[in-house]
């Protein structure tokens, strides 16, 4: 056995579902623990005095961040590794499993916009432009799901804590029902990660003059990049929607089989490129 | 007993077109209706301070400026994709942190992608005090 062969056979024999299983069960638990003292009508308010004031409110916060991020970075993982045996899903498991991870960013995504600091206010403006820019629904859609500027962080704290989690549990349930994860077998793990958000704070911007460049959530950096040059539409919407469909058809027995996974190294090729240029051309 | 067999009767065709336009016609104001946005009442807000190197006052939604002969204010939401704008007090411009545009401190596009200029509000000087009343519609 090669080496190479010996860290992915090391890759392969981590339990990521299960790691990502109990992720979600941390970032369910602190998010209602953090909650209980945020409050949608005064967004950055409430998210500095859970940091500087609550006790213990900046652990929970970061807790509930890092959880969350660890939850679909562990659920991507997770999908590369079982991805032989994902093929023999019926068709409606598999496309609902795959669109669990979009409706997991999205929950990424609103978590982010919900801290109502100077990148998550920026972040939920953005997000309304592209949604209202769709031909025809636009307007309505960004009514029912963002609507900042008119309503404030209401909408996307809704969505945030009911919608897209109810989305979520009807897209993956008949997943998660059949595979569980025991929190008495990853005591180390919920240890590491209860660790690693006690060191880490969550990150936290104040509006402040003087500040030209500001960066949002890490997997939005490529779109932010792109919305640089095309229209909201094609960036926001079009482009995301591409990859999703082409991970829908990313069947080993499509024969468009090939073409398609190019397609999707590719698309995560610029899209890192572009990530990078949004981190470092124009800061 | 009442005679009911005209409730059974079919509907004629002509008939189920004519209901249908007026189900329609019914519908469009509606939808009109549902749709509209009632605009935001204009709010008055009143700035007091000194102008930061006798230039401009920063305030959450827009920023005021003044030169020795008028004094005006302008939206803080760029026209692009809604981020909160700075002034650039060195470069004199003000720029976009999401995406860079640059608008003149009157509100034009110097530079994309923003292609709308930024909304301008009525300022108006309260006799005998530093205070400002501007306007946003």
């Amino acid at each position: 056995m090669t080496e190479r062969n010996g860290i992915i056979g090391w890759i392969v024999l981590i339990k990521w579902g299960e790691w990502s299983l109990i992720s979600l069960y941390i970032s369910l638990i602190s998010g209602i623990v953090v909650g209980i003292h945020y409050s949608p009508a005064e967004p950055f308010y409430s998210t500095s005095a859970i940091d500087i004031l609550v006790p213990y409110g900046a652990f929970f916060r970061s807790l509930h961040f890092y959880s969350s991020q660890f939850f679909f970075f562990f659920a991507v993982i997770h999908y590369l590794v079982v991805f032989d045996a994902s093929q023999s899903l019926f068709g409606r498991q598999f496309v609902y499993l795959i669109l669990t991870l979009p409706c997991i960013l999205v929950l990424l995504f609103t978590g982010y916009v919900l801290r109502g600091d100077a990148t998550g206010y920026s972040a939920g403006m953005i997000a309304e432009h592209i949604v209202a820019a769709i031909p025809l629904l636009g307007a309505h859609l960004n009514n029912l799901l963002f609507a900042v500027s008119e309503h404030g962080m209401y909408r996307v704290y809704l969505h945030h804590v009911i919608s897209f989690d109810l989305l979520f549990l009807y897209l993956a349930w008949d997943h998660i029902r059949r595979y569980r994860a025991q929190t008495s077998r990853h005591l180390l793990f919920i240890g590491a990660i209860l660790l690693f958000s006690l060191f880490m704070a969550a990150p936290m911007d104040p509006d402040k003059l003087g500040v030209f460049y500001i960066t949002g959530p890490w997997f939005f950096l490529g779109l932010q990049e792109l919305l640089r040059y095309f229209p909201p539409f094609l960036a926001g919407i079009i482009v995301p929607a591409a990859l999703v469909c082409a991970l829908l058809f990313l069947r080993k027995g499509h024969r468009w089989y090939k073409p398609i996974l190019i397609f999707i190294c590719g698309w995560l090729g610029i899209y890192t490129l572009l990530t990078l240029v949004a981190l470092y051309a124009h800061g | 007993m009442r005679n009911n067999s005209n409730t059974n009767k079919p509907v004629s065709s002509g008939r189920r077109v004519l209901l249908a336009a007026a189900g329609l016609l019914f519908l469009w104001p509606v939808i009109r209706f549902i749709g509209f946005k009632v605009p935001r009442k204009p709010r008055i807000v009143e700035v007091t301070g000194t102008f930061q190197n006798d230039q401009f006052i920063a305030k959450d939604d827009f920023l005021v400026f003044t030169d020795q002969s008028d004094t005006w204010a302008v939206s803080r939401t760029c026209t692009h994709l809604g981020c909160k704008l700075n002034f650039k007090e060195k470069e004199g411009y003000i720029e976009c942190p999401c995406h860079q545009s640059k608008f003149s401190t009157h509100g034009e596009v110097l530079h994309g992608p923003a292609k709308k200029r930024l909304p301008r509000y009525p300022v108006e000087k309260t006799e005998g005090s530093d205070t400002y009343l501007i306007t946003i519609p």
